[in-house]
């Protein structure tokens, strides 16, 4: 090897290793905070580690002891499943509404159709909070206060999910649906069939971009759903949280892990089809 | 097997005209190919016979009866798309029974149709597979079954043979012949593909810019061709054309000058020309073009290069106009560039007029 191509190999690899360091760097940044409520939780009882600061967890059997005790003596296991039914209801309605307006819009020509797609595009445009206070009073209006079709209802028209969805469906061959028309398949029986089918990589990943932005949703639940009741588990970490709550900062931390830990576990599992769904939609919800 | 008639069928695109005043009558059993070049209208047509275009007026009939307002589906037609559009989230068996699911068939009947599709077409052993698993020659097996399995009156295959290598394509096309003798259907073919064409058709449908040039047996468009397109768009290579001035007409006979830019004449026998008629374009096939002496009905040609192909050799030159000029010459070895001289045989010579339209003696 020469000395030219040695210098060329030498600077490749400083490249890469200065690559490397900065990755590590940001990778530390992100994972410090999550590791030092584990730290926090799994700690032993009584240790503040404010006072005895370290990096690791000391104690298994007192985290499970605290998560036991916010399970079982809180309102946080309702609010799991109220949090859950919210996110899975939203999400099966999201599906199947965007994918029957994303299969008119993408594959099917009507009056009007451009202006429409326009109109539903630029509402992209205008923040939440513009929108909260007009979409609090119309669920006012309908008597859906502290129900679960208030907190559903009004998310389930994304455009967002129609945007993703269009941007798919209109990468289907226009033959296959002409040739399911020829088999005789009726407009409805094409969607269910052939478009939907073909759709799904999609809707996986319209499905777990609307989990983890539905799970993480704060605003919405807390000034359509203020009963109880109906809380969510972002609604109950509030609570903790809260500036008089009494509660010790290791269960404060408790019951954040427990609010992380399922798009946590989401996010480790579809890994790849949630960066899929972000380099196709070019945003991240 | 059924009849199928097109009258006075013309279809816009908002103001682009692609069809223009069709009229065409397919027999029964007919295998019929509609050839032309890219953008002549031949797949439009073929999407407005089985509905997925609304002609903008004119009438189709299926066998006696008017099928415009017939949705796609129940006029009995099946197609064979180019890039075969099977479902790829499908079986083989899954794709081919999906139409008589979609019909509400029981599962019983939509199994046994689809097997004996699949032993018309071998494919007894593809059924649990999926299009993705498929080479090109298979999934367009596939597609192909798909539409028997309709059981239609009229198959309609929109250049389903493109996408295959130049090996497969040919055999494809001997198995699409001996499914239509199978089958008895009507076929109707699109290609852009001349030989193709030539290779299947009963009939011929040659289209250009939306008009019908010339509909007939593939021999009776390659040696009576209607038009200077016809003559050149059908055969390989193709014909050649030469400019001529008409210098003297009498009875039964017209004698051409300045031949492809040469100062040389050609006399033809030609009952009845038109002696208003100053200018012609004379059209001769490679195969009636032959190397001779120099002499008065001889043009002279600068050969650039030779095409030695086995059974036969085209010889590639230029009239001393410019106009190019192919000569089927089998026997001889050629290397490099030649100067010859070509004489025509007359009886292969076709006359057209400055607009390109076929001059005919009287009685032909």
């Amino acid at each position: 090897m020469s000395a030219a191509n040695r210098a060329i190999v030498a600077e490749l690899y400083t490249w890469r290793f200065l690559k490397w360091v900065v990755a590590i760097c940001v990778a530390i940044v992100a994972v410090f905070p999550i590791w030092w409520m584990v730290n926090v939780v799994f700690a032993d009882p009584g240790v503040p580690v404010s006072i005895n600061p370290r990096l690791y967890p000391t104690s298994l059997g007192s985290g499970l002891s605290k998560i036991q005790t916010i399970l079982t003596e809180t309102a946080y296991l309702r609010a799991y499943f109220v949090t859950i039914a919210y996110a899975l209801l939203t999400i099966l309605g999201m599906l199947l509404i965007g994918s029957m307006a994303a299969f008119e819009f993408a594959l099917f020509d009507f009056p009007g159709k451009r202006i429409l797609f326009g109109l539903v595009m630029l509402s992209l445009m205008v923040p939440t909070v513009v929108t909260i206070i007009p979409t609090y009073l119309l669920v006012a209006d309908l008597g859906w206060l502290n129900t679960m079709q208030g907190l559903v209802v009004p998310g389930l028209a994304s455009a967002f999910g129609l945007f993703l969805l269009v941007q798919f469906m209109r990468t289907l061959p226009r033959e296959m649906i002409e040739a399911a028309r020829l088999d005789g398949a009726s407009h409805f029986k094409i969607y269910w069939y052939i478009a939907l089918p073909l759709s799904r990589n999609a809707m996986v990943t319209l499905a777990i971009l609307t989990f983890m932005k539905t799970w993480g949703n704060f605003a919405w639940p807390l000034i359509v759903a203020p009963k109880p009741e109906i809380y969510t588990v972002g609604q109950v970490v509030g609570l903790f949280n809260a500036p008089f709550s009494h509660q010790t900062v290791d269960v404060v931390m408790t019951a954040n892990l427990l609010a992380v830990l399922p798009p946590l576990l989401f996010f480790l599992i579809f890994q790849r089809k949630i960066v899929e769904g972000i380099a196709m939609s070019g945003s991240k919800g | 097997m059924a009849e199928l008639e097109i009258k006075s069928v013309s279809k816009s695109f908002g103001s682009v005209e692609v069809l223009r005043d069709i009229n065409l009558k397919i027999a029964s059993g007919e295998f019929v190919v509609f050839v032309g070049p890219s953008g002549c209208g031949k797949s439009t047509l073929l999407r407005t016979i089985t509905g997925l275009e609304i002609e903008t007026s004119g009438d189709i009939s299926i066998d006696g009866k008017r099928v415009n307002d017939v949705d796609p589906a129940r006029r009995g037609t099946a197609m064979v798309f180019q890039s075969y559009a099977l479902y790829p989230h499908m079986t083989v068996a899954e794709n081919m029974g999906f139409g008589l699911k979609m019909a509400g068939e029981p599962k019983a009947i939509i199994r046994e149709k689809v097997s004996q599709a699949a032993a018309i077409l071998r494919l007894e052993k593809l059924l649990d597979r999926r299009p993705a698993q498929l080479s090109g020659g298979q999934k367009q097996r596939v597609a192909i079954g798909r539409a028997i399995v309709r059981n239609p009156k009229v198959f309609l295959f929109d250049e389903p043979l493109s996408n295959l290598d130049a090996e497969l394509r040919v055999n494809m096309r001997a198995e699409l012949i001996d499914l239509h003798r199978r089958l008895g259907a009507t076929m109707i073919y699109v290609t852009h593909d001349q030989v193709e064409a030539m290779t299947l058709a009963d009939r011929i449908v040659v289209l250009n810019g939306g008009i019908v040039q010339q509909f007939g047996r593939p021999l009776d468009l390659y040696d009576d061709p209607d038009n200077r397109f016809v003559a050149g768009f059908i055969g390989s290579p193709k014909m050649n054309f030469l400019d001529a001035v008409v210098l003297e007409t009498g009875p039964g006979h017209v004698t051409l000058g300045k031949l492809g830019g040469s100062d040389r004449s050609l006399r033809l026998a030609f009952d009845g020309f038109d002696p208003s008629i100053k200018e012609v374009v004379v059209g001769i096939r490679p195969e009636h073009a032959r190397l001779g002496e120099s002499g008065p009905d001889t043009v002279p040609v600068s050969v650039g290069f030779a095409e030695e192909l086995g059974d036969v050799t085209y010889l590639h030159g230029k009239t001393p106009g410019r106009s190019p000029m192919i000569i089927r010459s089998d026997k001889g070895r050629f290397s490099g560039q030649i100067d010859c001289n070509v004489a025509f045989d007359p009886a292969g010579v076709r006359l057209f007029d400055a607009d390109g339209r076929r001059l005919r003696a009287d009685g032909n």
